[in-house]
């Protein structure tokens, strides 16, 4: 039983993080904006930069202590996503005739390179890079855990109470004919609380891993229903299967669970794939 | 001061070529609406590289290149061959979907290789301050093959990318295949050879940065490509003069100054004839 004590906390993590990205990712194929979490999550990121240079030159050069989850952080991380919320929802305008994923793509890359300008290069990069990519999701705590789960809960409960203007939205994100006033507002908050959750999310999963989530349980939902509740419930039970199986097979193995899990996503993808040729022919 | 510019004239030579072919590609990638493709090969070809490393070529060896392009180009095949049949998932979803099975992989195979990680960090950083002369000259060699293939098949490429999602093309399905596997097989061997020596960002920023600046404003080819050098061009030389003058590294202000310059002229956009 030693391996539910382990893994107890990983699997709620996961379930936590597969039910709010399944249904994020459905509204991010359809609006076709694939990497908004990763670009989110960037901006985040410098955010949290900015806010801890500013920190260092208030507070002199002996405030080394890591300070990611102090409040002064989280606030400037917020502030970031709010701005790029406005951005993004300002720029889906008919005079804009480009792709949006265009503009989210160097959003991204200037993100990432102000971070780097910002931080110049500071000592352990690598060890940085790989550990924003993959998270540490079998090493969460309960603290972290029950943050995550208050913030999928209020995001998910506004995201219930206003569902059926957030599918409109999506739905004809791409003809750009919908009835609602106030579209930019919802626009907004749309962005807004997904960005929210994506901070939260980076933080327990890594942002490989919540990418994985967000767009492979969509994309294979996508082939086998069209309806959004079936979409969801589709996407919900195989990633719950999959995750459950993943955690399990990388305790086995002995191999990070993260990789492990995106790859069984990737395989249902493709059953799923076949199965939907066959079904045509 | 002329000391700083001999030492930096072999890096802004390696950018001016880059934006050049860059930019070009750029305009295509935005048409077709696939703008994280680069990444998305980019990220394969490491994995092509740590698979050679497996099967136990040396590093930074003839071999193991091969290796790396040839899994590159056959990614990339299976994805140019597979557009053109009814899709329910969008083409920029299966790159996003590639990009991330092919990280997981290599962050699995990387706890098989000594150092493996490095592999994962060296593609998204890469340092353009130290080309060498012998790596423009390469480079320069390769793009004008690459280029007298576009220049020859300019109007069917022009063509598919702007119908990218439609079915009114004239050509028949075979050599349809065959144009997409040419487009995309040049387009894979330029990122695998600019991504380790620009970076990822910087490579992808002049890919996706002045074509989208100029397509705000239209959509006509000539001008678009016209432009897109201009500001590709400009935007490199002026980034590396500021990086030089405020000491900062040369690809991340390229990359912020044109970033920059797309939100103003997106914003300059939208508050005219408001």
């Amino acid at each position: 039983m030693e391996i539910l004590e382990f893994m107890l906390i990983p699997f709620i993590a996961c379930l936590l993080l597969i039910g709010s990205n399944v249904y994020f990712g459905i509204h991010v194929l359809k609006r076709e904006i694939i990497f908004i979490d990763i670009a989110l999550a960037q901006i985040a990121a410098l955010g949290g930069a900015i806010a801890m240079v500013i920190q260092q030159t208030m507070e002199g050069s002996n405030a080394h202590e890591h300070s990611e989850d102090s409040f002064f952080s989280y606030a400037f991380s917020l502030l970031f996503c709010t701005i790029a919320a406005i951005l993004f929802s300002l720029l889906k305008n008919k005079k804009i005739k480009i792709p949006l994923e265009a503009l989210i793509g160097i959003a991204y890359a200037v993100a990432t390179a102000a971070a780097v300008i910002i931080l110049d290069k500071g000592a352990g990069g690598d060890v940085h890079i790989h550990d924003m990519l993959i998270g540490s999701i079998l090493w969460v705590g309960w603290d972290q855990v029950l943050k995550l789960a208050i913030t999928v809960g209020i995001i998910g409960l506004f995201h219930v109470i206003f569902r059926k203007r957030f599918f409109a939205l999506s739905d004809y994100y791409l003809t750009n004919d919908i009835k609602y006033k106030n579209k930019s507002l919802w626009d907004f908050l749309f962005y807004f609380s997904f960005g929210i959750l994506i901070v939260q999310a980076v933080q327990v999963g890594g942002i490989l891993t919540v990418f994985a989530f967000l767009i492979i349980p969509a994309s294979i939902s996508s082939l086998l229903a069209s309806r959004w509740y079936s979409r969801i419930l589709i996407g919900l039970g195989i990633g719950g299967i999959i995750t459950f199986l993943g955690l399990y097979f990388s305790w086995e193995l002995d191999v990070p669970c993260s990789p492990v899990i995106i790859l069984f996503l990737g395989i249902v993808l493709l059953i799923s794939l076949v199965i939907t040729r066959l079904k045509r022919n | 001061m002329l000391d700083n510019l001999l030492f930096l004239s072999a890096p802004i030579a390696a950018c001016i070529l880059f934006a050049g072919i860059l930019s070009y590609f750029g305009n295509h990638i935005l048409s077709r609406g696939i703008i994280f493709i680069d990444i998305a090969i980019a990220q394969i070809a490491a994995l092509g590289t740590m698979i050679g490393l497996l099967l136990g070529f040396a590093e930074e060896s003839f071999s193991i290149d091969i290796a790396s392009y040839l899994f590159t180009l056959i990614v990339i095949s299976a994805f140019a061959l597979t557009k053109f049949k009814k899709q329910r998932i969008s083409q920029e979803a299966i790159i996003g979907i590639i990009y991330c099975i092919g990280l997981a992989v290599a962050l699995l195979l990387a706890e098989k290789i000594p150092g493996g990680s490095n592999y994962i960090s060296k593609t998204i950083t890469g340092n353009i301050l130290w080309v060498s002369w012998t790596q423009v000259f390469y480079c320069l060699l390769l793009f004008l093959g690459i280029a007298a293939i576009h220049l020859y098949f300019r109007k069917q490429f022009v063509k598919i990318s702007d119908y990218a999602s439609k079915e009114e093309l004239a050509y028949s399905l075979k050599r349809l295949r065959l144009y997409e596997l040419v487009f995309y097989i040049t387009f894979g061997v330029v990122i695998v050879k600019t991504v380790p020596i620009a970076g990822i960002f910087l490579v992808f920023i002049l890919l996706v940065a002045p074509t989208t600046a100029i397509s705000l404003f239209t959509n006509n080819w000539k001008k678009r490509l016209i432009w897109s050098w201009i500001i590709g061009f400009l935007g490199s030389v002026i980034g590396i003069y500021l990086s030089y003058s405020f000491n900062i590294s040369n690809g991340p202000c390229i990359v912020c100054l044109l970033g920059i310059l797309v939100f103003v002229l997106a914003f300059i956009k939208l508050l005219k004839k408001a």
